[in-house]
């Protein structure tokens, strides 16, 4: 019974934070390429450069904002690469995410053996975290205050940004016809607005995003960049897109359950259990909930064409 | 000879692009050896020398090949129906713990029983691995590329945790760090040049290379598959089997997969460690995808990326750049791949185009 106290502490609730953060904001990049009708697999690789990045400015110019800055500035140019092979050239979605992500392996791993002259992993006390925000009156606050005190200022920014996706997705022209290029392009196109343009500019945000997520992976708690440090969780974020039906705050939700499973995973070790089992946690909890999801939006589905039958029918 | 000329000029577009990619890819990644301190030109000497210098690496480069074109294969089996199986690194760990688990225990017995058992058990593990992501998708429609990728973390996982330091099979013998404990030495496979990594498995590989091939191509299942892939509905209204197709070719696919995880313990490894595979299923999917899913030319095409995956690591070695350079000329090449289809689609619209306004144009006049 003691042991149960070990796992659902407060440092649950606050691990399920700092591993949900990277994903939620891959996550919001995810969607907009999925609302514009993109399937886009190559979100590990966009993750993997931003977080090579950051690291590689911050430690540079010992400056954990020019590390962002440039982390997001690479993500601008992957986007447009990505948007580049996918929209203008129109090939195949899926090889040229493969490929993305396997390039994205090789060069971050060359780069580090040839500016590092390391090899596995680059840490250095040079490399400068980003800043951790305390707030003194949370302090007297239980529960809440430890939870959100001492966070990375990245946690804050994404909830913002969640916010400020679902704003521009659903109360903006331009998030309307980015909806519409992957719902209807023909229709978007009648109305004189370029559906390719739409998907350009998806793949830009998601490269953004992508480059603040993996910024947030290599400098938010751990300052180092390790070898492939994405570790699938650029699929974790698309597998979480689809969860939310690409709505950011549906998607936020499907990303925070992921980090509170990994951050539970990482809770049993402490309680025994091998770290190599815990790890397999959110990756069988990700195909249990497609699952879950994807059968029970085709239910919904088949009820409402049953319904729209019988009414159809008792009109006639 | 008739034959291969005439495929030839079919793809003449496709060879000369193919092969301007590659020096293309080649060229960059010499730039970025230039760019980061290196000769490039000694460094592609590594390279060749690190592939070719030897019997022995000669051996290493063939081992790689086997890997490479098997992988390719698998992808391109279930590619053909429809499916992409992104999860062969998982059915290969799953296939090659089976394979030397059943060696293990069968140790004493005849190698006619048990070298066939760990072929079963091999394509089993494989398969079966490779039937959840397939069943999932065919009966609820669940992308099988997400299932496939999260299933190969949880298989590498638990076969990590298995054969590790504390694991349930991890081995007892004395100064080995990690890993199963030995195939015994009569299963293994025989090796063919001294002190290389190249065994029999080159001819069991065969077999398998030719079956695919002679399946897809020559087979009224091989065409099934294909129209299963090109059109679901066509195959539907056609009264094609297309579930079980799909589900059975991923489970070729995996099973195959489960194969070149035994090949690669059986053939030089002897145990199996949780470095048994270095995302080889990637750099395989990786030439399916080059090759169009095309057979021969996964053959081929394999061959080229095992010089150049065998060489690169030998090139780190004596010259010190990093191995990951082949990584980069991989991508490369997909890169331009496609967007020379890109470019030679649009030029093809744009004469069409033209034509049609100038005939118009006549018909007017």
């Amino acid at each position: 019974m003691e042991h149960i106290f070990d796992v659902f502490n407060i440092g649950l609730l606050q691990n399920t934070l700092r591993t949900a953060t990277p994903v939620i904001l891959a996550a919001m990049g995810g969607l907009m390429t999925e609302q514009a009708g993109i399937m886009n697999i190559g979100m590990d690789g966009m993750i993997l450069i931003g977080a090579f990045v950051a690291v590689a400015f911050s430690f540079a110019c010992a400056s954990a904002s020019i590390g962002v800055l440039i982390a997001v500035l690479c993500g601008i140019l992957i986007g447009l690469f990505f948007a580049l092979f996918v929209v203008k050239l129109k090939s195949d979605e899926f090889i040229i995410g493969m490929a993305l992500n396997t390039f994205a392996g090789g060069l971050t791993v060359f780069l580090l053996r040839s500016i590092f002259g390391v090899k596995g992993t680059f840490s250095n006390s040079g490399i400068v975290a980003l800043p951790k925000v305390h707030l003194d009156f949370l302090d007297s606050i239980p529960v809440i205050g430890p939870l959100l005190n001492d966070n990375s200022i990245f946690v804050y920014i994404t909830w913002i940004l969640v916010f400020l996706a679902w704003l521009f997705l659903y109360r903006t022209p331009c998030g309307f016809w980015l909806r519409a290029a992957g719902e209807h392009p023909e229709s978007l196109e009648t109305a004189g607005i370029n559906p390719d343009k739409m998907k350009l500019m998806a793949s830009v945000l998601c490269g953004i995003f992508c480059g603040f997520a993996g910024a947030h992976l290599s400098l938010g708690y751990l300052t180092m960049f390790t070898e492939g440090m994405s570790n699938s969780r650029g699929f974790i974020a698309f597998a979480c897109v689809i969860f939310g039906m690409a709505n950011p705050p549906k998607v936020f939700l499907a990303a925070l359950l992921f980090g509170f499973l990994d951050a539970l995973g990482l809770r049993l070790q402490s309680v025994g259990v091998p770290s190599d089992l815990t790890s397999t946690v959110p990756y069988i909890a990700t195909v249990l909930m497609l699952v879950y999801v994807v059968v029970s939006t085709d239910r919904k589905k088949k009820k409402k064409t049953k319904q729209q039958l019988v009414e159809a029918s008792e009109r006639a | 000879m008739h034959k291969i000329t005439q495929s030839i000029k079919q793809n003449k577009t496709y060879l000369i692009s193919l092969i301007i990619s590659i020096t293309a890819a080649l060229i960059i990644g010499g730039i970025l050896m230039d760019v980061t301190g290196f000769n490039p030109f000694e460094s592609y000497g590594a390279m060749l020398r690190g592939a070719f210098g030897s019997a022995r690496v000669f051996g290493n480069t063939l081992t790689k090949m086997i890997t490479l074109c098997l992988t390719g294969l698998a992808m391109t089996v279930c590619a053909k129906a429809g499916l992409f199986n992104v999860g062969g690194e998982g059915q290969l760990f799953l296939g090659g713990l089976a394979a030397t688990m059943t060696g293990v225990y069968l140790q004493g017995a005849s190698p006619l029983i048990a070298v066939p058992l760990a072929f079963l058990s091999a394509i089993v593990a494989g398969g079966l691995y490779a039937w959840i992501p397939a069943v999932l998708k065919v009966k609820l429609k669940v992308s099988e590329v997400i299932t496939t990728i999260m299933l190969n973390s949880v298989a590498i996982y638990v076969c990590t945790y298995l054969v590790n330091s504390s694991g349930p099979l991890a081995t007892h013998d004395k100064g080995v760090l990690g890993g199963s404990d030995a195939v015994p030495e009569a299963f293994r496979f025989a090796q063919l040049i001294p002190k290389s990594n190249l065994s029999t498995a080159i001819f069991y590989s065969a077999v398998i290379a030719f079956l695919c091939w002679y399946i897809m191509q020559k087979t009224s299942i091989g065409l099934e598959m294909k129209v299963t892939g090109e059109n679901e509905r066509f195959a539907f209204f056609a009264g094609l089997p297309k579930d079980k197709l799909m589900i059975w070719s991923m489970v070729a696919s995996g099973a195959i997969c489960g194969l070149v995880g035994m090949f690669e313990v059986y053939g030089y490894q002897i145990r199996f460690q949780d470095s048994i595979s270095n995302e080889f299923y990637y750099d395989g999917m990786l030439v399916a995808m080059i090759m169009n899913y095309n057979p021969v030319g996964i053959i081929i095409m394999s061959f080229f990326f095992a010089v150049i995956d065998i060489g690169a690591s030998a090139m780190e070695f004596s010259t010190g750049v990093s191995g990951e350079i082949s990584e980069i000329i991989f991508a490369v090449i997909i890169f331009l791949m496609a967007a020379e289809k890109g470019i030679s689609k649009a030029i093809t619209k744009k004469n069409l185009q033209r034509k049609v306004k100038k005939t118009m144009g006549k018909e007017v006049q």
